[in-house]
């Protein structure tokens, strides 16, 4: 017993061979992975299985087998017990009219098992915290997109749930919203220990706001692991951001032995350089041929390539 | 311009903001021929001092803009009246102020209609019917006879990739595919003008690149396109001739670049990595690094030099530059680096993306 | 512990704070689901107009119980005038009256009031569906009730509690304060003698709370609109009740056939729980009452099953 305490306070996540079918239709197959207490993406096209998988977690979803734990309680068994300990924010607006927003997130706080007055109080406490100060005791009708997501935000956090499992925070906000937040989840996982397993289609707030990522499709698991080391470098390879008329240095470059893998038009190219290649050398093409290096980058895949790879090598 | 919210001449605004991306081809690195094509006679758009209220609130503010081909972007946060622009170029809404032509003809006439298409941003279907039926019906309501719609339609479902999946109901589709029957719809009588309101939003990451690429065929098949999107990444990959919109007004109008280096409050933050001779060499990585922050400190455009701990093992520490006036400093920076034979591993400007812009250009106004 | 208080310590008052603390059971939930639903209902101005409504049946039988019961002590032997068909004795009068309206504190008169009070609940009801559950499955709120520790008994236990507050407020309570009435008026002896008529209206309230909460929840959940339950409710309870008079009186099919009339139903378990003779009851030619409870039971299984179906946290695909 005291070894599975042990056990779970290192995992936050534990699924074992979990699979799920409506009917003829596989919507998880096999799923096997074990999340660390961190920020983890979620991320897969539509129909991958991301949201039957939240569901599962959430325990409103029996797997069709398998086994899984959610910070040390069963997945399918423990269903109350497993809610209590993770925080969801939906990805619908999931509001209940006529009420006012400190309300809300009060009846919340109610709902996982707080005293009435206590979850009050932890309501304005979180809205607070949110920036909602303002708004607490406006009706949810008048609540713009912004708001709104902030406060489905709070009613997640108000009884401080070591897990949050967030569906697309950040779907409608404008960039400033947006902005604030990938900032407020980062806050919330780096610096108060909050696990997060954030599900989105947007591949930028996962590059943000989290270390590791989780790729499915098609109901499988394609791959896992810490964003960095997932991510192929590429010592060879460069990005160059250039002003001018870039004839003459492209054709240059050519005859260096530097390959232009791609060129947008707009002044930015990418290079496969030959070994033993010294950066200044495009210094000195840019200064003979009269153009200007505005920027010159290792050119390491990103989230976004490594998504369309491993999507790629799948089909 | 970028600063017209605060410029005295903003009152009057009766100028055309700039001139505007015409016939771009990708191949041509053509910064500067965007401006050559002006003398065409009848701009396809052009809003001149528009202003719309909505009972007592104004939802734009004497906004003038002119759009001739090529793919614009219209950002801005919500509620700066992206929307309500977009409604009075298609003809839904009428100008309480100020005039808008289409190829020379009001908006709100019918043979204006005929040169755009329009993708509104909220789901407005017939839940029951199927995608073609749908698309099919639209077509009808544009007024052609029943065969034309019908091919019509069919092409309309090919170009936005729908063909295989045009048969099940609507209720059914997913985001995307919603997304993409409403571009159909907008295709449909071969529009000049597309006027796309969130065409990106709740896509998955895939059919957003499928998007990308079909929204390019388009502007290179010569259509012009204005599209409104808070996911300023993918728009970035599209274009980068940018419309901005703050408090019901056209904030700045130009390519990304262009409206970063008029911001001249705002120096550019340029990163630089030097590259270290062999893994664990730090000190010496260290000396070079001084060395070339001593540098940098000498030129006259840098403003602040900052050294900063990149807080990772096997990444050299970066230096952080502050400088004025790009175009020079960049050319010293050249001349620095080729006189003094620094090794670069990395220059990056960390402010010049679509979202630093528009956060200075937003946050800039607050401020 | 050290790390929290380092963390309280920090400049910053509008730091992310931590929260400790003792959870309550799932079923503690209940009441703040029913205590939300019930707030919005009473938020719209039409439930008070036609509680009001009700409300005036209520003051009609409290007042009529008084006023009959004053002008007994006040009546004098001596015949009164009525109008040019003669003359008569006050008490036969009052008698009279009280026989026609039935306001006399026996079982009928609470029958009747059941019967009329049940009229205006129904249409209560018809009209509070769409925003006690049916709102939740149209805005998606139900994600967020489903989130929480609870399950969907607690969920719909809590939305059946507000529904049936609601009902009692409108029926059985006020029955309750005639019965109390009457014992003052007339007798002490009265509220002692006939305790059988409280167990009576408690029950009678008890099956309409039940079969109606039931149901209507189950019809909401279906229907989501308000236009689409109300066409629902008025076939429910008018139509059904036309055809099976038509089947039973026209036809002269069994009387069975009375049981597809929901409220029938209801009505008849009510007069057996207020101990009233079946032969009393209008029209006439009714099944036996236990016939009626199986058929109400019967519904109210099949809703309960739709309903435990058709919520949770999922929509399925496909």
């Amino acid at each position: 017993m005291g070894q599975i305490a042990a056990n779970d306070r290192r995992t936050t996540i534990d699924l074992r061979n979990l699979s799920r079918w409506y009917g003829d239709f596989q919507a998880l197959c096999d799923i096997t992975f074990q999340m660390a207490p961190g920020r983890v993406g979620l991320l897969g096209p539509n129909g991958a299985g991301k949201s039957s998988l939240l569901k599962i977690l959430l325990g409103l979803l029996p797997p069709s087998s398998g086994t899984g734990h959610v910070l040390g309680h069963v997945i399918g068994v423990e269903g109350t017990a497993l809610r209590r300990a993770i925080g969801y924010m939906p990805e619908a607006d999931a509001l209940v009219p006529g009420l006012r927003g400190a309300d809300y997130v009060a009846l919340a706080g109610e709902l996982y098992g707080m005293t009435r007055r206590e979850a009050q109080r932890r309501a304005h406490e979180v809205l607070t915290y949110l920036e909602l100060e303002d708004a607490r005791y406006r009706r949810l009708e008048e609540y713009s997109t912004g708001m709104k997501q902030r406060l489905k935000l709070a009613q997640a956090l108000v009884h401080d749930p070591p897990l949050l499992l967030l569906d697309e925070p950040t779907s409608g906000l404008d960039p400033a919203g947006r902005e604030a937040m990938l900032r407020l989840l980062l806050t919330l996982g780096r610096d108060h220990n909050k696990s997060i397993l954030l599900s989105t289609h947007l591949l930028g707030d996962v590059e943000r706001v989290c270390d590791s990522v989780l790729i499915l499709h098609k109901g499988r698991l394609l791959l896992q692991g810490g964003v960095a080391e997932l991510c192929r470098r590429r010592q060879d390879r460069y990005r160059l951001q250039i002003q001018g008329d870039a004839t003459a240095f492209r054709e240059e470059l050519r005859l260096e032995g530097v390959q232009i893998l791609h060129d947008n038009g707009r002044g930015e190219l990418r290079v496969a350089v030959p070994s033993q290649w010294v950066t200044r050398a495009f210094f000195t093409l840019a200064d003979n041929h009269r153009v200007l290096l505005r920027g010159l980058q290792p050119d390491d895949e990103d989230l976004e390539e490594l998504f369309h790879r491993v999507l790629k090598d799948e089909t | 311009m970028p600063d017209l919210l605060d410029s005295p001449n903003s009152g009057r605004g009766d100028r055309p903001l700039t001139a505007l991306s015409v016939g771009r081809d990708p191949k041509e690195s053509g910064e500067d021929n965007r401006s050559l094509t002006v003398a065409v006679p009848t701009p396809l758009l052009l809003c001149q001092r528009v202003s719309k209220w909505y009972g007592p609130v104004i939802g734009v503010n004497q906004v003038t803009l002119e759009l001739r081909s090529g793919i614009t972007g219209l950002v801005g946060s919500n509620g700066a009246g992206k929307s309500t622009l977009m409604r009075l170029i298609t003809g839904q809404l009428r100008p309480d102020l100020g005039s808008i032509e289409i190829r020379g003809h009001d908006a709100w006439s019918t043979a204006a209609r005929r040169h755009v298409g329009y993708c509104p941003e909220l789901d407005s279907f017939y839940e029951e019917m199927s995608g073609r039926q749908f698309v099919e019906a639209m077509a009808r309501l544009c007024g052609y006879p029943r065969r034309v719609a019908i091919d019509r339609a069919a092409f309309a479902l090919e170009r936005v990739g729908m063909a295989g999946r045009a048969e099940r109901r609507v209720r059914g589709y997913s985001k995307g595919m919603r997304q993409r029957i409403k571009l159909a719809q907008a295709l449909l009588h071969d529009p000049e003008l597309l006027v796309l309101d969130e065409p990106l939003s709740g896509i998955d990451p895939v059919g957003r690149d499928e998007f990308v690429r079909l929204f390019r065929d388009l502007a290179s098949m010569g259509k012009c396109l204005l599209i409104s999107s808070h996911e300023l990444e993918e728009l970035e990959k599209l274009t980068d001739h940018l419309a901005i919109m703050a408090h019901g007004r056209i904030a700045a109008v130009g390519t990304v670049a262009q409206i970063r280096d008029r911001l001249d409050n705002h120096p550019l933050l340029i990163r630089i990595d030097v590259k270290r001779n062999s893994p664990g060499d730090n000190d010496s990585a260290n000396d070079e690094r001084r060395r070339l922050a001593a540098g940098l400190l000498k030129l006259n455009d840098v403003v602040g030099v900052e050294l900063l701990d990149a807080r990772s093992e096997d990444a050299v520490d970066p230096v952080l530059v502050r400088a004025r006036n790009p175009q020079r400093f960049f050319q010293e920076l050249t001349r620095l680096v080729l006189e003094e034979w620094y090794e670069i591993a990395r220059l990056e400007t960390l402010d010049d993306s679509t979202s630093a812009v528009l956060g200075y250009l937003l946050r800039g106004r607050s401020a | 512990m050290g790390e929290s208080l380092n963390r309280a310590a920090t400049p910053e008052l509008l730091h992310y704070r931590p929260w400790r603390g003792e959870f309550r059971t799932p079923a503690a939930s209940v009441w703040p689901i029913a205590r939300v639903a019930l707030m919005s209902i009473f938020q719209k101005w039409m439930f008070w107009i036609i509680y009001i409504l009700g409300l005036l049946i209520f003051l009609l039988f409290f007042f009529g119980q008084y006023l009959l019961s004053w002008a007994e002590t006040q009546a004098g032997e001596s015949d009164v005038q009525l109008g040019g068909w003669g003359r008569m004795n006050p008490r036969h009068l009052i008698a009279l009256f009280r026989g026609f309206l039935k306001l006399d504190g026996s079982a009928e008169s609470y029958r009747g009031f059941f019967a009329y009070q049940g009229y205006i609940v129904m249409i209560v009801l018809a009209l509070a569906g769409s925003i006690l559950i049916g709102n939740d499955l149209r805005f998606g709120s139900l994600p967020y009730y489903l989130s929480k520790p609870l399950s969907r008994w607690h969920y719909l236990l809590g939305k059946g509690l507000a529904v049936a507050v609601f009902i009692n407020l409108m029926t059985t309570l006020p029955a309750v304060v005639l019965f109390a009435q009457w014992g003052v008026l007339e007798s002490w002896e009265y509220l002692f003698e006939r305790f059988d008529l409280l167990l009576g209206i408690l029950g009678y309230g008890l099956v309409l709370t039940v079969t109606l909460t039931v149901l209507l929840l189950a019809t909401a959940t279906w229907l989501r609109r308000t236009v689409p339950l109300i066409m629902m409710w008025t076939t429910l309870f008018f139509f059904c009740r036309l055809l099976s008079a038509a089947m039973v009186d026209g036809l002269r099919f069994s009387p069975r056939w009375r049981l597809i009339d929901l409220w029938n139903s209801t009505s008849l378990i009510g007069a057996a729980c207020l101990g009233l003779d079946l032969e009393t009851i209008r029209p006439g030619n009714q099944p036996p009452w236990y016939e009626a409870a199986l058929a109400l039971g019967g519904v109210s299984l099949l809703c309960l099953t739709y309903l435990i179906h058709r919520i949770r946290g999922v929509e399925i695909v496909r």
